[in-house]
């Protein structure tokens, strides 16, 4: 089976995020860059759908030539290959999808698997947009996923508990935080993903006329905690949440 | 690596209830951009950088956890320590065709640098197997007496350890007194080796898998490969007590009328100088590098602390004399990094793996000092790791060549060259 798993580029979650001069743009200089985690995940069960039924894993990426490292590592933990669409705009949820739709059509992968969300916008939309263009079905936050025949089984975490989904391939599966703790790329993986085949293309080439739904207009960082405080009685608890914090 | 998305296990220091003003996490400023220095000046490839951040990842989840509970109980994680060998780690430098990753010294002394910021004592038996014992033979060892022992070696099958230093001889090598006697299709080996890394594996007194020794035959050194089943080998005691790198074991080894058969010599007798000299400049600049790791985490340790201890209304960091620790331990640990990897990268010459280590030792305990300092009494105790690195770092002074054998060596090399200008390219 042939698996097209996207990867995005996104700041480290440990960093310290600063909002650049212009109010709507994060500073990236000195930031450090990780692969989003739950792309991570993705890679991983892609490689474990590998080992078991035979076949390719792809790894796709949308952005800025940096973006190879990413893809790299991937490789590194196994992926075959690589394709990087080149653009230095950040795309938006309408625009990826469109991008990786297109992808997929030429690629004809059996299963798109992606992360059910990016860390850094946290929109939790792109995977649902694809299904959509694709005309395939979706099977959306995996916790254990199967394969039987053109078959997947996905059991996912849903508010009430857990369901499981079959669908049809070609289809889109997203991952959620259990389903898998991705492996440590070994040194020869590293060695031999130097010689993995990675296509980068620029974005203005695929022929696409990308429509942005949305523009950033303003960048807030979270209002910052203040310490605690020590309440001797409800009574006083009560007081202040109506007369201080006026929550009451 | 799981779980990245809030509760990756990153490297933090326990909260301890009811304290205040302790930081929860002091390691929040990181000094991984560091290593982009080394990137921008060609030292590091991308196959280097993802290295180091797979490490940094494997170490942060596997390694840090149990670090404290492995010095407290001298207590060697054969367990943890086999689990180096899926990242293709125990034989980083021996070919591929023999099981290894066939990586270069730089790749050697990240994974150095990176496995001791977390947990030294552990690295030093990871350099152990690694670079003494399993670097030598691939370097030295004839093509069968590989295809017998490396694969094991590189999957983690087997440990091994390297066996030079006696009770009574450590820098002085040519005057060992363990022997080695021809006798048919034997060697008869007696002696003593003291101070062995992995010598032995268990408490129950169980040796390496392969022991690399030197003995005497006649006036020269030869060089044996020694397995468990021998006649007359034991191990004497495990040594207990060590000030530091007490995850790893260290062992004295007992050779009485041992029978080793002839087909496990190491080349040919008397080589064992030629095969030192192959192996050393390896040997020394990884432990520099554990000194590196040491100093990278003191940094971590004492920046972080700095900033959110407050002494007088405001954070410590505001003090010049801490200021003075932190500024000084930056400009040693970044001195001894360029030396490190200039000369894993380009120079691997006797005179700079003895320099290295020259300055990388006594850096790595200097700041390791300051990082104590910085943290006042939290220094003192094992909870703030830096007392731990501190006692480790004293190791790297004593071990694998003295500070004073390592002076030795470089002023008798200078001197017989009779310059500087002739000791290698500069830029």
């Amino acid at each position: 089976m042939k698996i097209l798993v996207t990867i995005k580029r996104v700041t480290d979650y440990e960093a310290k995020l600063q909002i650049d001069s212009s109010g709507n743009k994060i500073k990236l200089d000195g930031v450090n860059m990780i692969a989003n985690p739950f792309d991570e995940i993705a890679v991983e069960e892609a490689l474990r759908l590998k080992e078991k039924h035979d076949g390719e894993v792809c790894v796709l990426s949308i952005g800025t030539a940096d973006a190879t490292q990413q893809i790299r590592a991937a490789m590194a933990m196994g992926a075959d290959r690589g394709i990087l669409v080149k653009t230095d705009n950040p795309l938006d949820c309408t625009a990826l999808s469109q991008v990786i739709a297109h992808v997929a059509g030429e690629e004809k992968p059996d299963l798109v698997f992606m992360g059910k969300q990016a860390i850094d916008d946290d929109s939790h939309q792109v995977a649902e947009m694809v299904a959509e263009r694709m005309g395939a079905p979706q099977a959306t936050q995996a916790y254990k996923v199967s394969v039987e025949g053109d078959w997947v089984t996905v059991v996912r975490e849903a508010d009430g508990g857990l369901e499981t989904v079959s669908v049809k391939m070609p289809c889109v599966v997203t991952s959620d935080l259990r389903l898998n703790e991705p492996r440590y790329a070994s040194l020869p993986g590293i060695m031999k993903a130097k010689k993995k085949p990675l296509d980068e293309r620029e974005l203005s080439t695929l022929g696409l006329s990308i429509k942005q739904s949305m523009t950033i207009q303003k960048l807030e960082l979270p209002p910052t905690k203040t310490t605690g405080e020590m309440v001797p009685d409800v009574q006083t608890l009560v007081s202040k949440l109506h007369d201080v914090e006026k929550v009451l | 690596m799981p779980a990245k998305a809030g509760i990756h296990p990153r490297v933090v220091m326990p909260a301890k209830a009811g304290i205040q003003n302790r930081p929860q996490d002091i390691l929040d400023t990181s000094l991984r951009w560091y290593d982009n220095i080394l990137e921008r000046f060609g030292m590091s490839s991308a196959e280097h950088r993802l290295l180091r951040q797979t490490l940094q990842n494997f170490v942060a989840k596997e390694i840090e956890p149990g670090a404290l509970e492995r010095d407290q109980k001298e207590h060697f994680d054969l367990n943890l320590f086999r689990k180096l060998a899926d990242l293709g780690l125990l034989g980083i430098t021996a070919p591929e065709i023999y099981g290894g990753s066939e990586m270069d010294a730089v790749a050697a002394v990240i994974t150095h640098e990176e496995l001791a910021y977390s947990d030294p004592g552990l690295c030093l038996a990871y350099l152990a197997h690694a670079m003494l014992c399993v670097n030598n033979l691939a370097v030295n060892a004839s093509e069968s007496q590989k295809k017998t022992y490396l694969p094991k070696l590189c999957s983690g099958e087997w440990v091994g350890c390297m066996a030079m230093s006696e009770p009574d001889v450590g820098t002085d090598i040519l005057g060992m007194k363990t022997s080695a006697k021809r006798i048919d299709n034997h060697y008869v080996i007696n002696g003593r080796k003291m101070w062995i890394t992995n010598g032995v594996l268990d408490a129950s007194g169980k040796p390496a898998d392969i022991t690399y020794l030197y003995a005497k035959t006649g006036e020269q050194i030869s060089t044996f490969i020694v397995t468990p089943d021998c006649e007359g080998f034991s191990v004497g005691q495990k040594i207990m007590g060590k000030t530091g790198m007490r995850a790893s074991s260290t062992a004295e080894l007992v050779f009485e009328n041992a029978k080793v058969p002839v087909e496990n010599l190491v080349g040919e007798e008397g080589d064992s100088i030629k095969h030192m000299m192959r192996n050393l400049e390896i040997e020394r600049v990884t432990l520099a590098a554990i000194g590196l790791g040491i100093g990278k985490r003191c940094l971590d340790i004492m920046i972080g602390y700095a900033n959110e201890r407050k002494a007088f209304g405001k954070p410590i960091a505001a003090f010049g004399q801490i200021q003075q620790h932190i500024a000084n331990s930056y400009a040693e640990y970044q001195a001894a990094s360029a030396y490190v990897y200039q000369t894993a990268q380009s120079d691997m010459s006797r005179l700079n793996s003895d320099g290295v280590k020259l300055i990388a030792a006594p850096m790595a305990k200097k700041v390791a000092d300051s990082a104590m300092q910085v943290l006042g009494g939290n220094g003192y105790v094992s909870e703030y790791v830096a007392e731990r690195l501190w006692r480790d770092a004293k190791l790297l002074e004593i071990g694998g060549g003295t500070l004073e054998a390592h002076q030795k060596n470089i002023s008798a090399d200078l001197l017989k060259r009779g310059g500087f200008e002739s000791c290698g390219d500069r830029f």
